[in-house]
């Protein structure tokens, strides 16, 4: 399902990591990351650990520093303006959202045809 | 700020329309706009549909002498505020029959409004094939000898050559010569593509209109001008339009396959098995060979791509509208079949969508064995990119099943029977977008009352339906005033002519729109002005449908998504014509229009 390559996005701008990544428990999700996300990161998905789509976010983003300040917010995780969370086919921006093993994530960009 | 309210002048403007009559050697002349009027309906689309409008007689033949095709800027257009240099089409639409109006990006914009003009009006049908030249006030027609059978690319770059590179042009291809009902007029690489714009320029036999200027009007303030622009230029280069300039609008196939919204093979389903290799990630890592903004533009969301198959190596502009409705609509999995009938649309001249929705349709016809009046053998197959190719030429020329091809899905399967207008996959004769409606509820409402027909661009909808803005159950009033506002929104930014991509990058739409509005026009514009001036362009559009025959049967869905018997590949349940109706009802109430979708008498 996952596949490196060098990421051909532009312009990566200085990334700010917290000092360290907090603690997290199960449930372990995957995300499927689509668009710039994806490039990014070069994989089509990751997982990363929380209870709610907060707790997921924290995660994401300490695992995932390329995504820090270009997708996702470098401390909370939370997507920045122009993406989103869909859990289970529903966008949903409910930080307190339970997560369980199976729970589908996607992260993707706001839609806007051309 | 009231629209009724008198006004003396404004800045951004001119304040004048060109009139211009081809069946008298090109003749223009001068008209005032009021300054009301760019109050009550901003400029761009939403001037151009007040002037068609005013200037279109009810019942006038679409490809007659009496259709107006009118061109119009807006107030923002050379100010130099990011993404506003975009040109406004409109005339009756010789595929709908309905309001036709497109817009298109780029500096033909700018050089239309340094005529000294708002707007350009063309009526009348030359004697012969002609170009219209516009510099500054002066109008005149000279022979289009040499230029039949062009590109449009290549027509301007000979007009460019022979008339001077400060010339800019818009011009139509072959479709548009030939009269494909869904011809496009394209300009600096852009298309006015939908509505068939091309066609009503080609039945005026005008190949193209070569427009040079020497002025443009100042802004009331421009130094507030400049520090909003700067500032909004800069948001613009953020994480919230990232998806266009780094991928751009094909980021979506992937994700659109992943949620079953990508319409594949005429509407059957939502899934396509060919995704991967068309998606926006896959093409940006093997195809792409650069990015292009449009004038006065610092998104860039313009991605080219080249073809890898061996053949001759096109690079080619690819949006996702073209990739589905060439790609996974006709069932093409080939990236490259799909670069090179996207580049061939740009080259005939023609709207992509309904390109594809058109030759999706014979697919379908071929498949269940409706008889087109041809070899079965001419008519392509799923997933035959060649076969696509073969057919785009023989439309663009209406050669063979080319003649009925571009005639448009509703046209042509009247024409042919047999049941094929079932899976014509159309609303008031426009082909659909890429978004599959049996997902996205709210879009299905905005797209089955869009004045234009289906379009995606009108009717933004979708944007409610991939958001957590609505319940998936809510009721009918709270789905009709999500719809009715999105298309208000819509008509704001195109009139306003700015991008639709700068959404995510404002944080109010209107209240940053009404700042940059009181700098450059001088009136006291606030939000909820432009909240009204939204309303009151959709209100104008509906009151030009209603002279052209609208009634309340066009406003539907196409049978194959309301038919509840028919499966749909178990990508999402049909649509209940029943709830549909119920939206509808919601939708003309929220507009305050009656039971039968009619505004109050002005």
């Amino acid at each position: 399902m996952t596949r490196s390559h060098h990421s051909p996005v532009s312009n990566p701008s200085p990334i700010t990591l917290q000092p360290s990544c907090p603690v997290t428990s199960p449930p372990s999700v995957t995300i499927e990351l689509f668009g710039v996300p994806q490039l990014l990161t070069g994989t089509r998905s990751v997982t990363a650990n929380g209870a709610t789509l907060a707790d997921l976010a924290v995660d994401l983003v300490c695992r995932n520093p390329a995504l820090a300040g270009r997708v996702l917010d470098a401390s909370t995780g939370w997507p920045l303006d122009g993406y989103s969370f869909v859990v289970d086919e529903q966008f949903t921006r409910d930080r307190n959202l339970p997560l369980n093993i199976g729970t589908s994530v996607l992260l993707v960009a706001s839609a806007a045809g051309g | 700020m009231t629209a009724s309210s008198r006004i003396s002048s404004i800045g951004g403007v001119h304040g004048r329309l060109l009139r211009v009559d081809l069946e008298a050697d090109g003749t223009g002349w001068c008209e005032s706009l009021a300054p009301e009027v760019f109050a009550e309906v901003i400029g761009g689309i939403g001037l151009a549909s007040l002037l068609l409008l005013r200037l279109c007689p009810p019942g006038a033949d679409p490809l007659g002498p009496e259709n107006p095709l009118i061109f119009a800027t807006s107030p923002f257009a050379g100010t130099g505020i990011t993404t506003s240099s975009k040109i406004a089409v409109a005339a009756r639409s010789p595929q709908t029959g309905m309001i036709g109006d497109s817009l298109s990006s780029s500096y033909l914009a700018l050089e239309l409004k340094r005529t000294g003009h708002d707007a350009l009006a063309i009526t009348g049908c030359a004697p012969e094939w002609s170009i219209l030249v516009v510099e500054d006030g002066r109008t005149h027609l000279r022979p289009a000898e040499g230029l039949l059978g062009l590109s449009p690319g290549d027509t301007a770059d000979r007009l460019r050559a022979e008339l001077g590179t400060e010339f800019r042009v818009a011009a139509i291809g072959t479709a548009g010569e030939h009269g494909v009902r869904y011809a496009a007029i394209a300009n600096d690489g852009r298309l006015a593509g939908r509505t068939g714009s091309g066609a009503v320029m080609g039945a005026k036999r005008l190949k193209a209109i070569a427009v040079r200027g020497s002025r443009l009007p100042r802004a009331a303030d421009p130094r507030g001008v400049a520090i909003l622009a700067r500032d909004l230029a800069t948001r613009s280069v953020g994480p919230a339009t990232a998806k266009y300039r780094e991928i751009g609008t094909v980021a979506n196939v992937a994700f659109f396959n992943r949620l079953g919204l990508l319409p594949t093979r005429n509407f059957a389903g939502g899934h396509f098995d060919g995704a991967e290799a068309l998606s926006g990630e896959t093409l940006r890592l093997e195809h792409h060979t650069g990015q292009h903004a449009c004038a006065a533009c610092t998104v860039g969301c313009e991605h080219h791509y080249r073809t890898l198959d061996g053949g001759p190596e096109t690079s080619v502009r690819l949006e996702y509208e073209t990739l589905f409705a060439l790609g996974s609509l006709c069932g093409v999995s080939d990236p490259n079949a799909v670069l090179r009938a996207s580049a061939l649309c740009d080259e005939l001249g023609m709207d992509a969508i309904s390109a594809g929705g058109t030759i999706a349709w014979a697919m379908e016809c071929r498949e269940r064995g409706v008889d087109l009046g041809v070899p079965a053998n001419e008519i392509p197959r799923w997933g035959d990119g060649a076969a696509v190719l073969r057919t785009l030429r023989q439309i663009g020329s209406r050669e063979g099943i080319g003649d009925l091809l571009a005639e448009g899905s509703r046209a042509a399967a009247e024409r042919v029977g047999q049941g094929s207008d079932v899976w014509a996959m159309h609303v008031k004769g426009l082909e659909l977008p890429g978004y599959d409606p049996r997902k996205l509820k709210t879009l299905a409402v905005g797209l089955a009352v869009a004045a234009r027909g289906a379009c995606h661009n009108r009717s933004s909808a979708y944007e409610v339906d991939l958001s957590d803005r609505l319940d998936s159950e809510a009721d009918a009033r709270e789905r009709a005033a999500a719809a009715a506002a999105a298309e208000d929104q819509a008509a704001l930014l195109d009139s306003l002519t700015l991008c639709k991509f700068l959404r995510h990058a404002l944080h109010d739409v209107h209240e940053e729109s009404a700042a940059l509005h009181r700098a450059v026009t001088g009136l006291a514009t606030t939000a909820d002005d432009l909240h009204q001036a939204g309303a009151r362009i959709g209100e104008v559009k509906k009151r030009f449908n209603l002279a052209q025959g609208w009634t309340r049967a066009l406003d539907t869905l196409p049978p194959r998504l309301l038919d509840l018997q028919v499966p749909s590949d178990g990508d999402g349940a049909n649509i209940d014509p029943v709830w549909l109706d119920r939206q509808i009802d919601a939708y003309y109430s929220a507009r305050g229009w009656d039971h039968e979708g009619r505004p109050a008498p002005n």
